[in-house]
């Protein structure tokens, strides 16, 4: 049997009828101790040693119990002063008893609370009285100290020993000693002859330039055992899923588009058709902003076609809102509620030129909206918006769009309920099944946008475009419960560190 | 959305079909849009529906689009109205902000419980909605027989609409014992306290009149007199508002829905100083919509006797009015065969517009697509077969986005965990817990603050740009929006000291600063703020991961020292990326850290994302 060297120290030093310690070990062989623990574990796996542990209590005095194991107790410290005083016979003033103990600080009051508890004395109106019958020299405390200074604490009462613990004189700590014995196999073994191998734990660059790799045995691993957990750098699981996303999109065609967070409500409401009365545009639903309170240029003739399609409708028998609408309205500045405010910053040519059919454009970037933050709501999150410009499209083309989409993410069968949104019509709410739970729920808003949207834009021909949370998407995909753990500063690591791959 | 609560029994007999059964309710109540929700506490079935049809907030609005839905009815149906017998008339003194009136009168109504509900409810939602909470429009219904009109010699029963002063006339009001003047019932009154801010900035209040005196104050609430109770048989509706259209509309929907219990609606005149209407309005209004645009935006051909039939289940009337036989086959058509055409190549229906008539009670119609969604509606958007549209675009990234996800995969490879945090945060989070000092709100920003945006060390450290703020926010955890990444970060690792370290984090993401030259004040950039976090977490390490992608996007980095109050004095460092100030790096102060309850050291640096460029 070849062994590696330690090993076989720790076998040649072990006995079959003693216990010996791993420090015993070590005083008999080279090796360190850490190194003899190691060897012994290696060799209790093999069935060649026993190793049994036993916890061992070790005490040892603290910083503060080696000052008063030189210096005394500070209670006797003050008895004795106390004596010499004559405070066995007439109370002494306690302002003289202390100077002359030379005890000061915090001592002193640990003095005193103990000289009381230990029946030395009394003190009363400042004035202090020493018991006469007192034998400092017999005091237990004191002696416990010693007798764990020496390292032979086995007499020592523990009462006494826990008191002083508790005074934080006497540190306890736990150790757990280990000892091995022979086993039969490990007699058998030696019986047979133990060689030491020539075994190495780890390749080296020498070996390799000397050619030494070619004449040593490499030491077998434990191949089963747990190595180190590494957690390494990870996309973010919500990221991961909007690049999807992304990748679906612009495999179907749709151009990414890019643009303010913070923007006018012209943007945001009023090119979208939302009456300026209209109950979702108060700041119970929007986050206004008082700095910076209002954009400096919008387009003017835009402004103007915009204002007259709320007030006066499109078309020759077009309707309005019967709302008031100002510009100053329109002027003032929101973090947006949805990523719509893009499209109609693209669809005017605001943001990068006139457009002309067909086009098909998206984005996957943050709206707020000032909500109740809770496991299926947040204040910000990612909103897929998405919309395709073309002559003729029908509301067919829009469930044929949006079922390849859903389809990608493994939900079919989407159903398609009437909806009302005041910038498209026809609109439908989409519902799908969910993949796992097969509940039916809401995954998008979608429509064909009003004329009273698109003519003052200037567009001609018609645009669908839908709408959906990111996170809906994603709670759906990687099957989160709560939304928080997915985003914001609320996140918890360990959900991002074993999140499952998404792709 | 709203929530209307409607009994299924009335339901049933309003739309004399006994025989469903509730079920069969619900599911013909989701074909129309809407959601059986769940029950009241009186056993009331809750139905949410997208506010866009208002006539629809009653049990009986409801029941009538039911009665469509089954083929019961067919077309625009229009109560008989009565010749006029009350006259409102509208005085000089009727409050400025609040000039118009509208209203009828209801004769012969059954009253009973339910239907008192029903129509109380019809009012409160009408007011949450169209009436914009009582602001825009606001009901108020009278028992007739409490009203005396028609004394002074007049040759008709009149009330007056007028403006009267705070304390210049007294009534009791709904819930009262007492005298109260309209002044009174503002501070004092439960429903007073809750209007008194529509009329705060009135120079007048609203008040209406009979010849007994003040009996409705509106918006704000009605008299005890004229209170309706079970024994009510002939009702007086008024209406005021800001806008003459919107009352009308909401008018015109009370009338449909006291029709539908039996009531004979009768004429009022509304007298104006300068004109004269006869209300209620329930004229039929109408919409020209081409036969090609319902084809089109349907993806269906039909036949002009289908979207005739369609318009008729909808509660609609549509007629042919043109039909232009050369549309369709002139140089304008795409020339494909359609399978429906006929032997002269011209598809019946082309070139046809109809118009279509529109009832009183249907507010939500301003223009074709509306009707052509009724249309839609009534044929099944659920029956159409989705198809995917022949049209060819070529789709791509935005250089942003993909800059953005090139530096995502670099700073994953050099060991960072993606993070994605809010672009809102607390405005002490975002500079008093960093070391820096919040600026103060914009009437102090000189030009010194803002403007200084693009280059980030100018005048003041990273992160200390004044920030855009939320009016009223709701929460001091998001009051404003951040203006650098590392204050994200940090909260990050400070809910995460029980997870395991190293924390090596980054991010790349939204922030802003005022900026005046820019036309929204304010400038939105992309910013790269990443931490290390790990005992031995040092200047080096962070430097090391910084050189390190810097070099994989070829720019050349170099870090002269700085001061920033974020970080240790003498190890923080400029980040000049190809020669631009862009950042910062540095080891983060122990101040911070233990702001953050951290007990392990943090090296840190962010830079703007547009400087790999």
């Amino acid at each position: 049997m070849q062994l590696p060297e330690a090993q076989l120290a720790a076998l040649e030093a072990a006995s079959a009828t003693e216990e010996k310690t791993i420090a015993q070990l070590a005083a008999e062989t080279d090796e360190r101790p850490a190194t003899l623990t190691g060897a012994a574990f290696d060799l209790a796996d093999h069935g060649l040693l026993a190793i049994t542990e036993r916890d061992e209590e070790t005490l040892a005095l603290t910083e503060e119990g080696e000052t008063y194991h030189d210096e005394g107790l500070p209670e006797l410290r003050l008895y004795r002063a106390a004596r010499e005083a004559g405070a066995t016979d007439d109370p002494v003033g306690m302002g003289e008893v202390i100077g002359a103990s030379g005890l000061d600080g915090r001592t002193v009051d640990i003095a005193l609370s103990n000289f009381a508890r230990k029946g030395y004395g009394r003190i009363d109106s400042g004035k202090l009285f020493a018991e006469p019958d007192v034998d400092p020299e017999g005091d237990r405390e004191t002696a416990a100290l010693a007798a764990v200074a020496t390292g032979d604490a086995s007499e020592i009462d523990a009462s006494v020993l826990d008191r002083l613990v508790e005074r934080g004189l006497v540190a306890r700590s736990q150790a757990t000693e280990r000892a091995v014995t022979l086993t039969d196999d490990g007699i058998t073994a030696l019986m047979e002859g133990v060689e030491v191998a020539d075994s190495v734990g780890r390749l080296t660059p020498e070996m390799l330039t000397s050619g030494e790799w070619r004449d040593v045995e490499f030491r077998e691993y434990n191949v089963e055992a747990d190595a180190d957990r590494t957690n390494g750098g990870r996309v973010h699981v919500l990221r991961e899923t909007a690049e999807r996303v992304k990748d679906v999109l612009v495999g179907m065609g749709f151009e990414e588009m890019d643009g303010p967070h913070a923007d006018a409500e012209f943007w945001i409401n009023d090119a979208l058709f939302m009456p300026q009365d209209h109950p979702a545009r108060t700041h119970w639903d929007q986050f206004a902003l008082a700095e910076p309170a209002e954009i400096d240029d919008l387009p003017d003739e835009l402004v103007e076609r915009v204002r007259e399609a709320h007030l006066e409708g499109v078309g020759e028998d077009g309707e309005g809102y019967h709302s008031p609408w100002t510009e100053e309205v329109a002027r003032g500045m929101d973090l947006r509620g949805h990523t719509t405010s893009l499209s109609m910053r693209y669809l005017s040519g605001e943001a990068v030129g006139e457009l002309s059919p067909p086009e098909r454009c998206f984005s996957v970037e943050k709206v707020y909206r000032n909500d109740t933050l809770d496991a299926t709501h947040l204040l910000e999150f990612f909103q897929i918006e998405g919309w395709v410009m073309a002559e003729d499209l029908s509301v067919r083309d829009l469930m044929g769009t949006f079922t390849e989409f859903y389809e990608r993410f493994g939900i079919t069968d989407i159903e398609f309920k009437p909806h009302y949104n005041p910038y498209t019509e026809p609109s439908f709410e989409l519902f799908g099944t969910h993949p796992v739970t097969g509940e039916l729920i809401e995954i998008g808003n979608s429509g064909l946008f009003r004329d009273e949207v698109l003519r003052p834009l200037g567009v001609e021909c018609d645009v669908m475009a839908w709408g959906l949370a990111l996170e809906r998407l994603a709670m759906l995909t990687i099957g989160a419960e709560d939304i928080r753990d997915l985003h914001g500063t609320l996140v918890d690591i360990d959900f991002l560190r074993n999140a499952e791959v998404t792709y | 959305m709203v929530v209307v609560d409607a009994d299924f029994d009335e339901l049933r007999r309003l739309t004399g079909h006994d025989e469903k059964g509730d079920e069969e309710l619900k599911s013909d109540l989701f074909a129309l849009g809407l959601e059986y929700e769940g029950e009241t506490e009186d056993g009331e079935a809750q139905l949410e529906f997208a506010p866009d049809r208002l006539d629809r907030l009653s049990v009986e609005g409801i029941a009538r689009s039911l009665r469509y839905q089954y083929g019961e009815d067919r077309g625009v149906y229009v109560p008989r109205t009565n010749a006029p017998d009350w006259r409102y008339e509208v005085a000089d003194s009727v409050p400025a902000e609040r000039p118009y009136v509208t209203g009828a009168v209801a004769r012969g109504v059954d009253l009973d419980e339910g239907v008192l509900d029903s129509l109380i409810q019809l009012q409160e939602k009408l007011h949450a909605t169209m009436g914009r909470d009582r602001v825009k429009g606001a009901i108020g219904i009278h028992d007739l027989v409490m009203l005396k009109g028609g004394t002074a010699g007049s040759a008709d029963n009149a009330i007056s609409y007028r403006g009267v002063g705070p304390e210049e006339d007294t009534f009791v009001p709904l819930d009262s014992d007492a005298e109260l003047t309209p002044g009174d019932v503002l501070a004092e009154h439960p429903t007073g306290r809750d209007y008194a801010p529509i009329v705060a900035e009135y120079e007048r209040l609203p008040a209406i009149y009979d010849d007994l005196g003040l009996f409705s104050f509106p918006p704000v609430i009605n008299g005890r007199r004229t209170e309706l109770t079970v024994d009510s048989t002939d009702l007086l509706i008024e209406l005021t508002g800001t806008d003459q259209w919107t009352i009308d509309r909401m008018c015109a929907i009370l009338c449909y829905a006291l029709a539908a219990r039996g009531a004979r609606i009768e004429e009022v005149t509304v007298s104006y100083p300068d004109r004269e209407l006869t209300r209620p309005d329930l004229s039929v209004g109408t919409k020209r919509v081409t036969h090609e645009r319902v084809e089109t935006v349907l993806g269906v051909d039909f036949d002009p006797e289908t979207v005739i039939d369609l318009a008729e289940r909808s509660g609609l009337d549509a007629e042919v009015t043109e039909r232009d036989d050369d549309a369709g086959s002139g140089p304008g058509s795409d020339g494909e065969v359609d399978p429906n055409a006929d032997g002269t190549g011209v598809r019946e229906g082309t070139g046809v517009v109809y118009e279509v008539s529109i009832p009183p009670y249907r507010q939500d119609v301003l223009g074709p697509l509306d009707v052509i969604d009724d249309l839609g509606r009534a044929y099944g958007f659920n029956d159409l077969e989705p198809r995917y549209p022949d049209v060819s675009t070529v789709g791509g990234r935005h250089e942003r986005s993909r800059l953005e996800r090139a530096l995502r995969n670099t700073l994953v490879g050099l060991g960072f965990e993606d993070l994605l945090n809010f672009h809102l945060i607390a405005e002490t989070a975002n500079y008093d817990r960093m070391g820096l000092s919040s600026p103060d709100a914009a009437e102090d920003l000189d030009a010194e603050d803002v403007g200084k945006a693009d280059d980030v060390n100018a005048d003041h450290c990273l992160g200390a740009l004044a920030p855009a703020r939320i009016r009223e926010p709701y929460s001091e955890d998001y009051e404003i929006v951040r203006t650098w990444a590392l204050p994200s970060l940090m909260t990050v690792l400070g809910n995460n000291t029980h997870r395991a370290y190293p924390q090596d984090l980054a991010e790349i993401g939204l922030a802003a600063g005022r900026d005046e030259r820019e036309n929204t004040g304010l400038v939105e950039f992309r910013t790269v703020g990443a931490v290390l976090a790990r005992t031995d977490a040092s200047y080096e390490a962070a430097k090391t991961r910084l050189t390190a992608l810097c070099r994989a996007f070829g720019v050349e980095a170099a870090t002269p020292p700085t001061d920033h109050p974020s970080f240790i004095d003498g190890r923080a460092a400029e980040v000049v990326l190809d020669g631009t100030s862009a950042g910062v790096i540095g080891e983060i102060h122990p101040e911070v850290l233990v702001e953050h309850d951290l007990e392990v050291p943090v090296a840190a640096f962010e830079f703007r994302l547009g400087a790999l460029r």
